[in-house]
């Protein structure tokens, strides 16, 4: 595999030199030092059969002769008198000292190519292979004649002219052309990838696409600075200093570098500005523990860290944080599973004074209900908590969670089942004064948590209710009536609250998850207010319900994005309702909607999948 | 206040670009510059003590760019330079060049 790898290497980088002063000067005198040498092989290599049987093979000579082809004249002299003293002595002598002094030419080297500026670029870009492969690999393929010059096959021992094209042979060496066709026979890898479509029509609209799907599509030239920041992204390896750009644009960089995973230690050196208050790190999987240090050491007035993919946030990593004098008020970490429950106590007791914000994300079994029976005590500032994708919360650390008076933002998304009782006594406690209530996959909450949300919760903003199986239209009709003394959401996400019924998809007799009467409620109470709704799911809300909520009278200004994907009575005349009814509207996501066939798209509007031949996107053309 | 068609935008070593004003617009800092009670807005010059000649000249190159194709929607991306990537990055913060530029109000 090594072999390999650097075979291909070597075939890569076989580039022509230019000519040393001494060659051209010999050259406009007629003389050739490749003639000299060739001529001073030939008479070796005829004393050398004169003499012994057992002498060196031609290939290990010629090896010699041209361990340095860029400049053969320097080689030269040594070759000539070698060629001449072996006709003296035995040749087993004359291999013996050739090979050492073989040996100690390579060695030196391959020390020079060590200390060369180019090797130490290689080392950066290869990372993990080791110093000595690398030096002999880049020797080696220096030690590759030119084209152009002659060499003698590996295989066949014939004379050919070695051109761009030779071979390598399985064991080192250039073979000929015969003999590399029948290589090319016996060699089961198939060259010639594929040509892969870059730019032209084909590639060119799947970017387009692309676009579309992440949100950044717009009618027009992107602007100028993102088109700078593709272009720094990626030269990043040529830039040495960010200089003094400002913070949101640096942020714009670290996020494009993160996309394209290229944030390592080297580039996060750019990053790490020490007047700065935030680090923010998109991709932090090829960072490792002392890269953690360094962040602390360079930025020493830190208050916000964001790490994802946080592999190496080590239990070591979070003592040194303990021990500087950081204090950090907004610590989101993502993927940090090598921090003990012991650690993540330890941090949140001495440090937990100023911390402001604490987001959790895919933590396995360490960031558990002990855990959050300290941050109520420890906590005092604490405005919001995330613990997402966590395998060890239980009711008991929702418990804990109910005393933490300070709380504003609360997301939660747990593996494990936890009791409506206990998100209601949750709510009976803090719900009064909760901005964001995010409770991500929750099969088992029903009406008791709708009614304790309407009961408690005067100041939401944000409300995300995913997969409940039990809630149920009149639940959610209640939720939203007039009463509730809420003022209208701008953030709205009840996907999936559906009735799972295998055998009778259709009926729903019990009005399980939010159909007709709430989502007429909740458009009638938050429409206004609603930036962001998500019904992706809902598959019983009817036509008749979108119709009379978008109907030609209802505007709703500040709509900026909707999913209603999966709703299955959506139509042609629903989309174009919301659109009429939402002027604002970016994007309204219609997957898996059937009836949606053949609708009128306004201009700048984006409509993402449509089951039609046009693919997944259409893009407003009609004014 | 200059009703004409192009406006002059000067670098600070003295480069000068003569840019249609509509395209120059994209820009929410060249179009303060010219609604504004300002000197910019009599004269229709506006000068940038900070900016160079080339990479103006990569600016002006783009606010063409732009007005060609804004009602496009498959763009081909622009070349940018890379040994002016940096002070371009620079002058399209300080010109409000920002994501999501928006054709607006011409007038």
């Amino acid at each position: 595999m090594g072999d390999r790898s650097r075979q291909s290497r070597a075939a890569g980088r076989r580039i022509m030199g230019p000519q040393s002063a001494l060659t051209d000067f010999l050259a406009s005198h007629n003389i050739s030092a490749n003639q000299i040498r060739l001529d001073a092989e030939a008479r070796r290599r005829a004393a050398a059969q004169d003499n012994s049987e057992s002498r060196p093979s031609d290939q290990q000579l010629l090896a010699e002769s041209t361990i340095n082809p860029t400049e053969p004249e320097a080689d030269d002299s040594t070759v000539v008198s070698t060629g001449r003293s072996t006709r003296g002595r035995s040749a087993a002598q004359a291999a013996a000292a050739a090979e050492e002094r073989k040996k100690a030419k390579e060695k030196k080297a391959i020390d020079k190519i060590k200390a060369s500026k180019k090797f130490q670029k290689r080392k950066r870009g290869d990372g993990d292979s080791d110093d000595e492969d690398l030096a002999r690999a880049l020797f080696e393929e220096r030690a590759k004649p030119l084209p152009g010059q002659m060499e003698n096959c590996a295989i066949c021992n014939k004379r050919f002219t070695v051109t761009a094209y030779s071979r390598n042979a399985p064991d080192g060496g250039l073979v000929c052309n015969p003999c590399g066709k029948e290589l090319a026979k016996d060699d089961p890898v198939i060259k010639k990838k594929p040509k892969r479509a870059i730019g032209g029509a084909v590639g060119a609209r799947r970017q387009v696409q692309s676009r579309i799907l992440d949100g950044t599509y717009q009618v027009g030239g992107k602007s100028l600075m993102s088109l700078c920041i593709e272009t720094l992204a990626k030269n990043i390896d040529l830039a040495e200093d960010l200089g003094d750009l400002p913070g949101p644009i640096v942020d714009k960089i670290a996020r494009n570098l993160s996309k394209h995973r290229l944030l390592n230690p080297t580039t996060l050196s750019l990053f790490l500005q020490p007047s700065s208050h935030e680090v923010l790190v998109y991709d932090g999987a090829k960072l490792g523990s002392d890269d953690f240090y360094r962040i602390f050491h360079s930025v020493p007035g830190l208050k916000k860290l964001k790490v994802r993919n946080a592999i190496h946030f080590k239990d070591e990593v979070v003592d040194f944080l303990t021990t500087r004098n950081i204090a950090l008020e907004d610590l989101y970490l993502h993927g940090s599973n090598l921090i003990s429950q012991g650690k993540w106590i330890e941090y949140l007791q001495k440090k937990g004074q100023p911390l402001k914000s604490l987001r959790v994300y895919w933590t396995d079994k360490h960031f558990t209900d002990n855990v959050l029976a300290v941050i109520p005590a420890s906590c005092p500032n604490l405005a919001c908590l995330k613990v997402c994708h966590n395998q060890a919360v239980t009711g008991k650390g929702l418990e804990h969670i109910a005393k933490i008076t300070t709380l504003r933002h609360l997301s939660l998304d747990l593996r494990e089942a936890v009791h409506p009782d206990v998100y209601v006594k949750l709510l009976t406690s803090i719900g009064s004064q909760l901005e964001t209530l995010s409770l991500t996959r929750v099969p088992e909450l029903d009406n008791t948590v709708l009614d304790a949300i309407r009961t408690h919760c005067r100041s939401l903003k944000k409300l995300r209710i995913t997969d409940s199986e039990i809630m149920t239209d009149a639940g959610f009709a209640r939720l939203f009536a007039p009463e509730w003394l809420n003022p209208g959401l701008v953030f709205l996400d009840l996907q999936k609250c559906r009735q799972l019924e295998s055998t009778k998809p259709r009926e729903n007799p019990d009005g399980i998850g939010l159909c007709d009467e709430g989502f007429k409620a909740l458009m009638a109470h938050s429409g206004k207010t609603l930036q962001h709704l998500n019904v992706h799911g809902c598959r019983h809300i009817s036509s008749q319900a979108f119709e009379e909520a978008f109907s030609a009278d209802n505007k709703y200004e500040n709509m900026q994005k909707m999913e209603i994907s999966f709703c299955e009575e959506a139509t042609d005349f629903v989309v174009g309702s919301i659109f009429r009814s939402c002027p604002g509207l970016r994007e309204l996501n219609v997957f898996g909607c059937m009836k949606v066939k053949d609708v009128r798209v306004p201009r700048g509007k984006i409509l993402v999948g449509v089951p039609n031949a046009r693919g997944m996107v259409i893009e407003g053309e009609d004014d | 206040m200059s009703d004409s068609k192009y406006i002059t935008l000067v670098s600070y070593d003295g480069f000068e670009y003569v840019v249609l004003r509509e395209a120059a617009l994209v820009s929410e800092t060249i179009k303060a510059m010219l609604k504004g009670p300002f000197r910019e807005a009599q004269t229709g010059r506006c000068e940038f003590g900070e900016i160079r000649g080339p990479v103006l000249e990569k600016v002006v190159e783009y606010f063409h760019y732009y007005h060609a194709n804004r009602d496009q929607t498959d763009v081909p991306d622009m070349d940018i330079p890379v040994d002016i990537c940096l002070e371009l990055l620079m002058a399209a913060d300080f010109l409000g060049l920002d994501s999501k530029p928006q054709m607006r109000d011409l007038s």
